[in-house]
């Protein structure tokens, strides 16, 4: 809060409002005095912070004077500036959005190259698994040399067995 | 005193809200002449804002396009619960202070120290009719209030200009700045207090 505030009296708040509240081009300190109201005006001829905060209102006032003449004012073409470059920005817009609809077309035939390859891929997959499947499924034989069947005993024994009974 | 275009553009701005409502509802629609409508209506006041913050005509013209062009660009999400201006400037004084961020430092640099020809086609912009000594007078005393105004930070240099300069209200500095109307109050008092600390100090010494 203000050094006015922190003192706490009802009074100096009362002025702060109103210098704030001011409306008119009062730039002289006896101007802004006759803008006062009659009790702001009274406590302000005894109160010695209030009348250094009625100084530095007229001090400021007048020396931001010179900032009224504008620094630059809109010229007749302002308007049709801001408008192109509505336009402009628009039309960027525009072709940014289309931008990423035709990046998406440029990779059209990769994307399309890239769907048969996954085909291939999935459908010789899908194949084997189904193969695999089948297998497992026949009841087991023997695959190789050297794996032997359950059931039907070797060759090599029968032919053992047969020589063994031919002994002398 | 502002000038006459000036005031007459700022009166024809405050004065019509309804009128600005029922613009900005057509161009939330997306009619663009209801748009260009609100600039022609509002662009004194955006160039005053701007020129109270900017130091230099370019960057007032700059920022005062490109704020319009955010307008136009964010209108569709503006809930209008606020008044138009108000979002209008308090997009300006955002647009401003991030230009002076950018920049960091302030530049060095003010009109007043524009070289006699750029001074000439400066007065030739002109449409009071000044002599280029009356536009370099003007420019010097501009540069004086800019050092005095240099002890406050960028939102106590925005707050007094907008408050002395453009005849804004407390209600509409506290509106544009999202504070409380106290708090302007307050930030007022202290800014004329350093502004006026400032200029005896400087008095003092000129008369040593």
């Amino acid at each position: 809060m203000s050094e006015l505030r922190r003192m706490g009296r009802p009074e100096c708040d009362e002025l702060l409002d109103e210098l704030e509240g001011l409306r008119g081009e009062a730039a002289q300190q006896e101007e802004v005095l006759a803008e006062l109201t009659a009790a702001t005006s009274r406590h302000v001829a005894t109160c010695e912070d209030c009348r250094r905060a009625i100084e530095d209102f007229v001090a400021t006032r007048a020396a931001v004077e010179p900032m009224k003449a504008p620094l630059a004012v809109a010229g007749p073409w302002f308007v049709t500036r801001v408008m192109a470059a509505v336009r402009n920005a628009e039309k960027e817009m525009e072709e940014r959005k289309e931008g990423v609809w035709v990046s998406v077309r440029g990779l059209a035939p990769r994307l399309a190259a890239f769907a048969v390859l996954l085909l291939v891929l999935g459908g010789t997959w899908a194949m084997e698994l189904r193969r695999r499947e089948a297998s497992i499924a026949q009841p087991r034989q023997a695959e190789g040399l050297f794996e032997t069947g359950t059931g039907a005993p070797m060759n090599d024994d029968i032919v053992a067995t047969a020589t063994e009974g031919n002994r002398p | 005193m502002p000038e006459p275009a000036l005031e007459e553009q700022s009166k024809a701005g405050e004065s019509r809200p309804e009128a600005d409502r029922e613009l900005v509802q057509r161009a939330q629609e997306g009619e663009k002449q209801a748009f260009e409508e609100l600039v022609r209506r509002h662009q004194g006041r955006v160039f005053a804002v701007a020129g109270g913050i900017l130091r230099t005509r370019e960057d007032v013209e700059d920022i005062a396009q490109q704020v319009f062009l955010k307008a136009y660009l964010s209108i569709k999400r503006f809930d209008q619960r606020a008044a138009f201006t108000t979002w209008l400037y308090k997009i300006t004084v955002n647009e401003c202070w991030d230009l002076l961020r950018k920049r960091k430092v302030r530049p060095l640099m003010y009109e007043a120290d524009l070289n006699e020809e750029q001074a000439h086609a400066y007065q030739a912009k002109e449409d009071g009719g000044e002599s280029a000594l009356d536009v370099r007078e003007r420019l010097e005393a501009r540069e004086m209030v800019e050092q005095w105004l240099d002890c406050l930070d960028e939102k106590d240099r925005t707050m007094l200009v907008m408050k002395e300069v453009q005849g804004f209200t407390v209600e509409e500095i506290a509106g544009i700045m999202e504070l409380n109307g106290n708090t302007v109050k307050v930030r007022l008092f202290r800014a004329r207090q350093r502004v006026a600390e400032r200029m005896r100090r400087k008095q003092r010494a000129a008369g040593k």
